[in-house]
C-alpha cells in the first residue's frame, strides 16, 4: 500500500517516523520518503491482498452468477418476492451451538449498542411473513463465529432462504427438487439431481447403526446403546442430542447413500429448533438434505405456536447464557417479543435454508469452498 | 489433556491405553448442532485404523512425544529398519503403519521421527522431494502435443506422471503428499 500525502500536510508524518523506524525493523518494506511536493508512506501489502489474479477462480464466479440468475428467475416465476434484510441485528434467535460475531453501534448522541452479524436471516424474514409478505426468498450472507475453517466451512457464507406459504416440509421437499432440477448447470453431476432419495432419521439410524430411536428416548438408554456400539463417551452426563450426534456422525452420516441427493426427515424431537412437532411420533417436521456426503439444506414446517416459541426462547437463552458465561463468548441479546408475531394470522409456511457455496462447490466438482468463494477466510487470515 | 478441537493431523493420543496418531481430522456441525470433530486414528504398531467422533470440547489424552533423527536403512518387505543417529540403535517399524512410504523414503536418508517411549509414531517426510528417474518410457518422436504426459518410475519405485520431455536419469521434484510431479531439477 502506498499513501501519497500533499506537501501541505507532509510535516505531519514526522511524528510517525519513530513508529515507522520501529516497524521497519519488523518489516523492512515499511518506509517513508519526503520530497518537496509529497510525503509517501509505503507499507507492505498483507498476504490477503497480495494475491495474484491467478488465485481467483473466475470460472466459479461465472457459475455462481449463472446459478443466482437461474434461481431468481425460478422463484420469480413461482410467485415469490425477493427480499433483502439486514445483516446487522440487535437480537438473534438463541441458538447455543451457533457462535456470534458482535460489533458495536456507536453514536455521539445516541450512545452505543451491541449488534450482531446474522447467522441466518430467519428473524427478519419471519417478521415479513407475519406482515403479509407472501412467499419470500433471499440470498443472504450469514456469519458464524468460532467455527472451524475447512473445506466445507467458512465463517461468512451465502445462504438461500425461502419460505413458502400454505406449505409443509413435504411440499418444500418437492419444491426443492423442482428448484434444483430447473436451475442445475448443463453438465451437473447426476448425484446432485432429483429425484431425491428419502429416508426418515429413525430408518437411517436403524439401517446404519442398528439403533431403534423410539426405544431409546431416554438419554440413559441411548448412552448404553452408544457404548455398546463401541463409542467413547465422556464420563459426565451429556444431552440426548449430543449422544445422538455421536452415533449419527460416526455410523449414520458416513454411510448415507450418495448416488442421489438424500433427504433425512422426521428429526428427533429432543433436537430443539423452531420446527413444528410431528403428530405421528417423537419427531419434528424437519428435514436435512445431503448431497455428495455434504449437508446442503435444512427445512422446517415452521412452528407457529407463540407459547412454544416463547418457551424455546427462554430455555435456549438460559442454556446459551450459562454456557457462554463460563467461556466468555458473546451472549447475543434475544428479543422475547419475537414470539408475539405468531398470532392466529401468522401464515402456515415452510422454510428452507440452503448453503449456496456448498451447492456451487458440488456442482462445479471443486473439493473445497475455497475454490468457489473469491475471498475465502483462510486467505484473509494470511494462511490460505 | 487437550480439547478434541485442538487435535490435528499428527497429534498422538492414548485411546483405551493404546497410542494412536491422528491421520485425518474433519470438523462437523450436524444440523446446527454442537461442533464435533470426526477423527481417523491409526495405531503405529499395528496399522489398525479407528474412527472416533468427539465434541470439540471433549477432553482427549494426548501423549508426550519426542523427535529424533533416524537414518532409514532398508525395508525387508514387512518392516522399515531405522537407525537412531545419536545412539546408532536400530529400530523396526511395521511398513503397514506407513503405506506408500517405501516408495518415498530413500535408503541412507535421515528423517525426523516422532517417538512415544520406544515406538516410532510418525515419520516426517518433506513435502517436496527430489527423485531420480530410474525407468521412463521413451517419448514418441515427433509428439509435441502440449501437455502430453507419461509415467516414470523413480529410484524408490514411485510411479509419477510427468511431462513427456522427462528422460531417464533426470532429477524431478515431487509433491510427496499428492505424488504429483512439480518440476524438473537441473543438476
Amino acid at each position: 500500500m502506498r499513501i501519497d500525502l500533499p506537501a501541505s500536510i507532509a510535516p505531519s508524518i514526522a511524528p510517525l517516523r519513530g513508529f515507522i523506524h520501529r516497524a521497519h525493523r519488523v518489516h523492512p518494506m515499511i518506509s517513508t520518503c519526503q520530497t518537496s511536493t509529497t510525503a509517501r508512506i509505503v507499507m507492505p501489502m498483507t498476504k490477503a491482498f497480495a494475491i495474484g489474479s491467478s488465485r481467483f477462480n473466475f470460472q466459479a464466479a461465472k457459475q455462481r452468477s449463472r446459478l443466482l440468475k437461474a434461481m431468481r428467475s425460478w422463484f420469480d416465476s413461482h410467485g415469490y418476492l425477493e427480499v433483502d434484510t439486514p445483516l446487522l441485528s440487535p437480537d438473534l434467535i438463541p441458538e447455543p451451538t451457533i457462535h456470534t460475531f458482535a460489533t458495536t453501534f456507536s453514536h455521539e448522541f445516541l450512545g452505543s449498542r451491541e449488534f450482531y452479524l446474522v447467522p441466518s436471516p430467519e428473524v427478519f424474514m419471519k417478521k415479513l411473513l407475519a406482515a403479509g409478505s407472501g412467499s419470500i426468498y433471499q440470498f443472504s450472507h450469514c456469519f458464524r463465529n468460532n467455527e472451524q475453517i475447512g473445506s466445507h466451512h467458512n465463517p461468512e457464507f451465502t445462504m438461500l432462504e425461502y419460505y413458502t406459504l400454505d406449505a409443509d416440509e413435504q411440499d418444500s421437499m418437492a419444491l426443492t427438487e423442482e428448484l434444483l432440477a430447473a436451475t442445475a448447470p448443463k453438465n451437473c453431476p447426476d448425484h446432485l439431481l432429483p429425484p431425491f432419495r428419502k429416508m426418515s432419521m429413525a430408518a437411517a439410524c436403524h439401517a446404519y447403526a442398528g439403533i431403534d430411536l423410539e426405544k431409546n428416548q431416554d438419554v440413559r438408554d441411548l448412552r448404553r446403546a452408544a457404548l455398546r456400539l463401541g463409542l467413547s463417551l465422556p464420563e459426565e452426563p451429556e444431552s440426548w442430542e449430543d449422544t445422538f450426534n455421536r452415533i449419527f456422525l460416526t455410523f449414520v452420516e458416513p454411510s448415507l447413500p450418495q448416488d442421489k441427493p438424500l433427504v433425512l426427515d422426521k428429526y428427533p424431537i429432543q433436537i430443539e429448533c423452531l420446527a413444528a412437532e410431528d403428530e405421528t411420533g417423537p419427531w419434528r417436521k424437519r428435514w436435512e438434505m445431503y448431497a455428495g456426503g455434504v449437508e446442503l439444506a435444512n427445512c422446517y414446517d415452521e412452528m407457529r405456536d407463540a407459547q412454544k416459541i416463547r418457551a424455546y426462547y427462554r430455555k435456549e437463552y438460559a442454556k446459551l447464557s450459562t454456557e457462554r458465561s463460563q467461556n466468555g463468548a458473546v451472549i447475543p441479546d434475544a428479543d422475547l417479543s419475537f414470539a408475539d408475531i405468531f398470532t392466529k394470522d401468522f401464515p402456515r409456511c415452510s422454510g428452507v435454508a440452503m448453503g449456496m457455496d456448498r451447492l456451487l462447490m458440488l456442482q462445479t466438482g471443486i473439493t473445497s469452498l475455497k475454490g468457489v468463494i473469491l475471498f475465502p477466510f483462510p486467505a484473509m487470515l494470511g494462511d490460505g | 489433556m487437550i480439547k478434541a478441537g485442538q487435535i490435528e493431523k499428527g497429534t498422538a493420543l492414548l485411546i483405551k491405553g493404546q497410542p494412536f496418531v491422528c491421520i485425518e481430522r474433519e470438523f462437523v456441525n450436524p444440523g446446527k448442532g454442537s461442533a464435533f470433530v470426526r477423527l481417523k486414528l491409526k495405531s503405529p504398531s499395528t496399522g489398525q485404523t479407528l474412527s472416533e467422533t468427539m465434541k470439540t470440547q471433549d477432553n482427549a489424552e494426548d501423549i508426550v512425544v519426542r523427535d529424533n533423527d533416524c537414518q532409514y536403512l532398508f525395508n525387508d518387505g514387512e518392516n522399515f529398519h531405522f537407525m537412531l543417529t545419536e545412539t546408532y540403535e536400530q529400530i523396526e517399524v511395521p511398513m503397514a503403519s506407513f503405506p506408500d512410504y517405501q516408495y518415498i523414503m530413500k535408503d541412507g536418508d535421515t528423517y525426523r521421527c516422532t517417538f512415544w517411549e520406544e515406538q516410532i509414531l510418525d515419520i516426517q517426510i518433506p513435502s517436496k522431494v527430489v527423485f531420480t528417474v530410474a525407468e521412463a518410457e521413451e517419448a514418441v518422436k515427433g509428439d509435441t502435443v502440449q501437455g502430453a504426459t507419461k509415467y516414470v518410475t523413480t529410484e524408490t519405485g514411485l510411479k509419477v506422471r510427468v511431462p513427456i520431455f522427462i528422460k531417464l536419469g533426470e532429477k524431478i521434484r515431487v509433491n510427496t503428499e499428492t505424488k504429483e510431479y512439480l518440476e524438473r531439477v537441473n543438476n
